[in-house]
């Protein structure tokens, strides 16, 4: 940082008209922590994954024909 | 020389190897009758290993009943239970406006659907919010994950009845249609069992009411037990008032923990939050300090808008144990969200501790350590939950969070990167739209923000950001009439919005020149 009086000046406009442009600006979405999942929740979701394989035809087998 | 089969089927139910288990039982119920020896007491060997074979069935799946919650719009809509349409404040769950303490405002933290501040833990219960009204329940766009069922009889109850399908590749273990239930409501110890199997793994409400009916008889109404699975039964069935009168009555002759939570569970059903309030706080002078009561009061607070009630009594339950998840997880969002990244980063590290070990907790590490200045760590643990993340969706979520982090050092070209991954991973993503808007806005790309908010608002009405941002970029390109819709319905969405308000007023203004 330079010393001295030269270094650095703030410029105050004194005369005249002060104006300030208060454009409103578009917000972003926040931040979103994820909630954790419950001990059921997972059991849940696990559950029905299980099912949903159980359900799915084995491969292997040709896809059922209109 | 091995151990006697059925002693060694009980040790594996014992360590929890049911699929173990349940084929030693049934290898046991294969053997021709006449090696069986005869009967000498009331029940015989061959009885017991019937029986522990549907616990052991209804063990694989079994998940906590009081947990369970699903309703469907059919039940919230055509809901018979609702006294009055308009709820006087700070008596209902169903608007969220009602709340008498202050909820966060949603320019903090972001809010669900239902227009109820996110928090930091889900249940079943809480997955998919409650819309308020009907044109908003079907107006919500069904995504994967906020598809709602039509009614909870067509949820993930029968979904789940699939579970005989998962246990039992060859058939059913027991037939219902053919099972004789007034004899086996004589038998009480067999009894217990095969109704937890028929209520649990074969999800027939109706067969196991009809057990339950008989098996409380036969007990001469003596047996609280019978009393819960009826209470239970008729829950699920819809009779709330019903179901009220069971749990009452098994209340007064055995004083449960169990019970209370089930009642509680009616009552929050019925929307009447201040009852179920009223019934924790008694349950607690009888049972001081138990965390599940604690616990429901904080969670009813929660839900009701009353964050502040809420965290008090979640610091409560941490004080009678300080290993709940759900406890330390809400404490965090909320010190997150109130701006205090660095207590709720202690709060994460505290579950990460305790060995949770999952994407959501990486991904609330990495967002608390950046806004809490800790640049080191940030990157690894978004790494980290990227790496853990399970499904798309999870995927999704973290990418977000990361778009965030860039825009956060000014890293523009990464921002527009991971919203884009973000929408890759999940084309529902409103947020992610949303943000990207305001990237190509700030590129001056006026006709893709556009497009992009559009989608944005039509994904997720509840929310005000697009509305806004939709108004002011109208406003900027001089359609004002599209402008003032969109304002009003940012307002609609969050009505003490400084901006917006301003914005409709410079709106009224010009329409007032004109």
């Amino acid at each position: 940082m330079p010393e001295g009086k030269a270094a650095f000046r703030e410029v105050l406009p004194k005369q005249g008209q002060l104006s300030v442009e208060d454009a409103a600006a578009m917000v972003l979405c926040k931040p979103k922590v994820l909630p954790l999942k419950s001990v059921s929740l997972e059991k849940l979701e696990k559950l029905q994954r299980a099912a949903l394989e159980a359900a799915r035809p084995a491969d292997g087998t040709p896809p059922p024909r209109p | 020389m091995g151990l006697e089969p059925l002693f060694q089927a009980w040790s594996y139910f014992r360590r929890r190897k049911f699929r173990q288990c349940s084929d030693l039982c049934s290898q046991l119920l294969e053997r021709p009758p006449s090696e069986q020896e005869q009967p000498e007491s009331e029940y015989t060997a061959f009885q017991a290993a019937w029986s522990l074979k549907t616990r052991a069935l209804t063990e694989m799946v079994y998940v906590d009943e009081i947990d369970m919650d699903q309703e469907g719009i059919a039940e919230m809509m055509l809901d018979e239970n609702a006294i009055a349409q308009v709820a006087r404040p700070g008596t209902s769950l169903k608007l969220p406006g009602t709340s008498q303490g202050a909820g966060p405002s949603p320019a903090v933290r972001p809010v669900t659907q239902s227009g109820r501040p996110i928090t930091g833990f889900v249940r079943p219960s809480t997955q998919s919010g409650r819309p308020g009204t009907m044109e908003q329940a079907i107006k919500t766009p069904r995504t994967a994950l906020t598809a709602r069922p039509i009614t909870s009889a067509s949820g993930r109850y029968v979904r789940l009845g699939t579970a005989s399908m998962l246990t039992n590749p060859d058939g059913p273990f027991i037939n219902l249609s053919r099972l004789n239930l007034a004899k086996y409501a004589q038998k009480p110890k067999l009894a217990k069992a095969l109704f937890e199997y028929i209520f649990h793994h074969e999800n027939d409400v109706k067969n196991a009411l009809d057990l339950a009916a008989l098996a409380t008889e036969h007990a001469q109404f003596k047996d609280w037990w019978w009393k819960v699975q009826i209470g239970k039964c008729y829950y699920r069935l819809g009779l709330y008032r019903e179901a009220e009168k069971q749990f009452k009555s098994a209340l007064k002759q055995q004083d449960m923990v169990d019970t209370i939570l089930y009642l509680a569970k009616v009552y929050l059903r019925l929307d009447q939050p201040v009852t179920a309030l009223n019934l924790f706080k008694q349950g607690l002078d009888r049972f001081p300090g138990e965390v599940t009561l604690i616990c429901g009061i904080a969670r009813i607070y929660e839900e009701m808008n009353n964050i502040s009630s809420a965290a008090e009594y979640y610091k409560d339950v941490l004080k009678q144990d300080n290993t709940h998840v759900e406890a330390i997880a809400c404490i965090g969002s909320n010190h997150f969200y109130s701006d205090q990244p660095e207590i709720a980063l202690r709060f994460y590290r505290r579950l990460l501790q305790m060995g949770v070990y999952n994407c959501q907790l990486f991904n609330n590490l990495g967002l608390c350590c950046f806004y809490a200045q800790q640049y080191d760590m940030t990157l690894s643990s978004f790494e980290r939950a990227l790496f853990l993340a399970e499904n798309e969706e999870e995927t999704a979520d973290v990418w977000y969070n990361l778009g965030h982090v860039a825009v956060g050092i000014g890293d523009l070209n990464l921002a527009y990167q991971c919203f884009k991954l973000t929408l890759v991973n999940n084309n529902n993503y409103a947020e992610a739209y949303n943000n990207l808007a305001v990237l190509e806005m700030r590129k001056g790309h006026i006709e893709q923000a556009r497009a992009l908010l559009q989608t944005a608002s039509s994904l997720a009405p509840h929310m005000y950001e697009p509305h806004f941002n939709f108004a002011v970029l109208s406003e900027k390109v001089g359609d004002l009439q599209r402008s003032y819709t969109a304002a009003q319905k940012s307002e609609e969405a969050f009505p003490g919005h400084v901006d917006t308000q301003q914005l409709l007023k410079q709106l009224k203004q010009h329409f007032a020149m004109l």
